[in-house]
């Protein structure tokens, strides 16, 4: 499966925009990876350019991690090649790479103290001692660290470590960052704070950040461009709205938030639902009458009851409720095989919990310009 | 477990443990007794072995009064002296030569992918159940067969076959604890492999590497079956004199060997634990400078 | 990376056992050259009723070992499991600490007490119990004793290692469910305890059955172990092809108990982790 660009093509846009390879920071020519039998990475080709936050989002096993690790230089494609800022690194080792790698597991050094293990990468290139020390000053005051510099990795907290990892990477003004799930190990608050944090770095220092994640809320906060991965191959990329609000495809609707997927057939007059109900979406091309398709709609779109003028309308049980805080998500059969959740807010003024009970039967509607049609 | 009944007594059952280990009910005098008994009988022999070695009399039965006289003997001799030099000998070059291959070996293995590594996993083992007398007959075999006269040469090549899997059974499990991706992080910085063996990786592994080292050190210095079957005329190693004195009878001369002995296997166990802790801090020093000529 | 520790052991192990082999199968020749052949005819002389009961009194002699090891073994190490507190590491250390010592020392401790002119002799004689002095060299007591005393840390260690995994409130829990000692100690204690007996077990005999240390020096000529006899071959008799049968039965037999050993250690481990 290739990758569905949308209308704007980006990759193309940045080899031969006006800038020419000049803008581009990292480059995937038909890479694939193979380890065995299994397939890895399938064909990638992606552009990512200069200065952006650019996220690879999928669930396990899904190549991301494979794909990164062959910009470190830890893995080496089986097919195609990798352009580091223009240049083919194929058999360019890790240390001579001018990218750096923040790991999962901070993987910092446990004998030396936060100072040598910033500074480890500025030693192996044989920076004089005074710039590595104002350059290693520099990276602790970024991450928000100084003052730090003698503690040992075992007296640091999770995300203590987490900044010296960072710093370590930075310190050494890489073209490229590559970050490999660094805020997996720690608890939701954290991750919120560092998600914002690193976003702020980001902009700050200017340099390319690559960055894997499963958690598409991560990916939709931080990133410039997202490319969303199943199966080794990229499904969709693009900016995080534009994934969010016209998903092409069935995986990356189901996978970026919550989604509705309605099974449906085209007609000649629009699409017919598997409940019967017809109405006329936009439809993408190459749609043949007969086909099946699903028709995705946000939760967020949907209203219950109060339904406004011209919506599509459809009938079903309330089978489960469930209290969010902010929303409550009301989910709802409409047929034996066919759920929908709905979320309503909780405002001062009605609280979905006191409008809705479980066995009510309830009536639903959306817009036909919020429902995507997706093959 | 077999029972499932108990199972839901666990927590009542644990709180009673807590009270009766608090209120000291929980030591049955007999156990305590046999331990007692156990530890005189195990060091009991020992410390006899040191106290006649005192001895002013050639008694073993009656202790008369204070005197080196037998430490005496044993260093005026000179096959006695030439023996504890060559065990120290055999010690020392067994010790380097096998904690080298040891620890290359660790490495080759501890990442076995190819089959040839995997197989290795195993076969390393056989020498460590090989029983000492096989291991002897073997060496010897091999030894005269080649046309190879015993000596001093022939013990460290035996001693240290059959060490080397010491080496890498301990060096490995500790590598295989450690992290990959703190060597891929150094390796990511810009360290070359060597330069991340020499920065990362050792530094963490040193415990490991001296704790067997020491132990193939004193395993050889202590051995006698490998060394009696591999020895040539003169110099033999310790144990094979005492061996050879005591054909011919008790006298205090070995009680002064064995205490010697005694004593240098108790400052290599003292060295065992206290090393890795001295170095364990200076350790870190030596990166640093390390890493700042570097 | 592989290479030079590859390279050794095999040259240096893999090879000399294969040497081994061939010797087994060859004859001496009247001057006591070891002469290759095909002799499969020593083998049969291994188990000659002439030194028959030299194998079988070195697996008799290794199994007592065993049998004793575990009686006095067993309650050392479930006392320091159970009861040893903070003090666990040391008192194990402690017990083991003896045993460092070499082996080879170790039995002349012995020997200097056991023997006729030795202290054991000396106390008695001293105390009035016995007027000549007790034989208590020797005898195959003595050699067992010595044994005993020489591979007795290869089964605590074990031992105590699974002893200590056990959590104590199963034992309350057991004396609750079953009332007396004996059946919790049957239906609790042993099933934990099992992985170690047996692990130390096969450790104690194992090098036992081939010791020949013991024997010599506190046994004699009807003392005599399998490895007594194959030093003898090899060392005085000359007679290496028959020193080399021998061998390489006493392997045989090992390698059998070794593999059911990992055999069930690795089933053990398999459904322990099912």
């Amino acid at each position: 499966m290739t990758a569905n660009h949308t209308t704007t093509d980006p990759s193309i846009q940045a080899t031969t925009g006006s800038d020419g390879t000049g803008s581009e920071a990292i480059r995937f020519e038909g890479v694939t990876k193979r380890f065995g039998a299994t397939v890895a990475v399938d064909d990638l080709n992606l552009t990512i350019r200069r200065g952006e936050f650019f996220s690879l989002l999928g669930p396990s096993g899904c190549g991301k991690t494979t794909t990164l690790r062959m910009v470190a230089g830890f893995e080496q494609p089986t097919e195609g090649s990798v352009y580091l800022e223009g240049e083919p690194v194929d058999d360019v080792p890790p240390y001579s790479r001018n990218v750096n790698t923040v790991f999962q597991s901070y993987a910092l050094f446990e004998h030396l103290d936060v100072e040598r293990n910033v500074a480890f990468g500025l030693k192996r290139r044989k920076v004089p001692g005074d710039e590595i020390r104002s350059r290693v000053a520099d990276a602790l005051e970024l991450v928000q660290l100084t003052g730090r510099e003698r503690a040992k990795p075992r007296q640091l907290s999770g995300g203590q470590m987490q900044r010296v990892a960072l710093a370590r990477a930075l310190v050494n003004r890489p073209a490229v960052l590559l970050l490999d799930e660094p805020l997996g190990a720690l608890d939701l608050k954290l991750r919120k704070q560092m998600q914002v944090e690193l976003k702020e770095i980001q902009r700050e220092v200017g340099i390319t950040f690559l960055y894997v994640t499963h958690d598409q809320e991560e990916a939709l906060a931080m990133s410039d461009r997202i490319a969303v991965m199943d199966e080794g191959a990229v499904q969709q990329f693009g900016p995080p709205e534009e994934i969010y609000e016209s998903p092409q495809k069935p995986f990356v609707a189901g996978f970026i938030g919550v989604s509705n997927l309605l099974p449906a057939t085209v007609e000649a007059e629009g699409v017919r639902l598997k409940t019967g109900e017809l109405f006329a979406p936009p439809l993408p091309e190459g749609c043949e009458e007969g086909a099946s398709v699903f028709c995705s709609v946000r939760p967020e779109k949907i209203f219950l009851d109060d339904l406004e003028d011209g919506m599509v309308s459809v009938e079903g049980e309330i089978v489960e409720r469930i209290y969010l805080g902010t929303t409550t998500q009301v989910i709802v059969q409409l047929a034996p095989d066919v759920r929908v959740v709905a979320l309503e807010q909780n405002t001062a003024r009605s609280r979905a919990d006191d409008r809705w009970e479980i066995g009510m039967r309830v009536r639903l509607g959306w817009h036909p310009e919020h429902a995507l049609v997706l093959r | 477990m077999s029972a499932p009944g108990w199972a839901a007594r666990l927590p009542l059952a644990r709180r009673r443990a807590e009270r009766r280990r608090r209120r000291g009910f929980d030591r049955p005098r007999f156990l305590l007794a046999f331990f007692l008994l156990f530890v005189v009988w195990t060091f009991a022999p020992l410390l006899v072995v040191a106290l006649f070695s005192f001895n002013s009399t050639p008694s073993l039965q009656n202790f008369e009064g204070f005197s080196l006289q037998w430490y005496d003997e044993f260093f005026s001799s000179v096959t006695l002296r030439e023996s504890l030099v060559a065990s120290i000998e055999i010690g020392f070059v067994t010790m380097i030569v096998g904690t080298v291959l040891g620890t290359t070996l660790a490495f080759a293995l501890v990442r076995a992918r190819s089959r040839v590594a995997q197989a290795s996993n195993v076969l390393m083992l056989i020498p460590l159940v090989t029983p000492e007398i096989v291991a002897g007959v073997s060496a010897l075999v091999l030894f005269t067969q080649i046309g190879m006269d015993l000596s001093l040469l022939t013990i460290m090549i035996a001693e240290i076959t059959f060490s080397i899997s010491f080496v890498t059974v301990i060096v490995r499990a500790r590598l295989a604890t450690m992290n990959r991706e703190v060597e891929e992080a150094a390796l990511d910085l810009g360290a070359t492999r060597i330069q991340t063996v020499r920065l990362v990786v050792l530094p963490a592994l040193w415990p490991a590497i001296i704790a067997s080292a020491l132990l193939i050190f004193a395993l050889s210095f202590d051995d006698f079956v490998i060394a009696f079957f591999t020895t040539g005329e003169s110099p033999t190693p310790l144990p094979v004199q005492i061996y050879s004195s005591i054909r011919f009878g008790v006298r205090p001369t070995i009680n002064a060997i064995g205490t010697l002995m005694l004593v240098i296997s108790f400052l290599i166990v003292a060295l065992a634990v206290a090393l890795p802790r001295l170095l364990g801090r200076r350790g870190e020093q030596n990166v640093l400078i390390g890493g700042e000529a570097g | 990376m592989l290479a030079p520790a590859g390279v050794w052991l095999l040259l240096l192990f893999a090879v000399p056992m294969g040497i081994v082999v061939l010797v087994s199968l060859g004859r001496t020749d009247p001057i006591f050259e070891a002469v290759y052949g095909w002799h499969p005819g020593n083998y049969a002389d291994v188990f000659d009723p002439l030194f028959a009961p030299v194998l079988l009194r070195s697996v008799t002699y290794a199994l007592a070992t065993v049998a004793l090891c575990l009686l006095i073994g067993y309650p050392i190490a479930y006392y320091i499991a159970r009861f040893g507190g903070r003090w666990k590491t040391l008192l194990i250390a402690a017990v083991v600490l003896p045993f460092l010592v070499n082996y080879l020392v170790r039995t002349y401790a012995w020997v200097a007490i056991l023997s006729d002119e030795g202290l054991a002799n000396g106390i008695l004689q001293d105390v009035g119990l016995a007027e000549n002095g007790v034989r208590f060299i020797n005898t195959s007591w003595a050699v067992i004793g010595g044994l005993v005393y020489g591979y007795l840390a290869f089964m605590i260690l074990p031992l105590y290692a699974a002893l200590d995994r056990m959590d104590p409130a199963l034992i309350e829990a057991g004396k609750d469910l079953y009332g007396n000692r004996w059946q919790t100690f049957w239906h609790v204690t042993w099933p934990a305890a099992f992985q170690g007996v047996v692990a130390g077990c096969v450790l104690v005999f194992l090098p036992a059955v081939g010791d020949f240390i013991s024997a010599q020096l506190l046994g004699g000529p009807d003392t005599y172990m399998v490895g007594n006899l194959i030093q003898q071959q090899f060392l005085e008799a000359q007679n290496w092809p028959f020193g080399a049968a021998l061998t390489i039965v006493m392997m045989g037999f090992l390698l059998i108990w070794m593999l059911l050993y990992v055999r069930s250690a690795t089933r053990a481990s398999r459904e322990a982790s099912a």
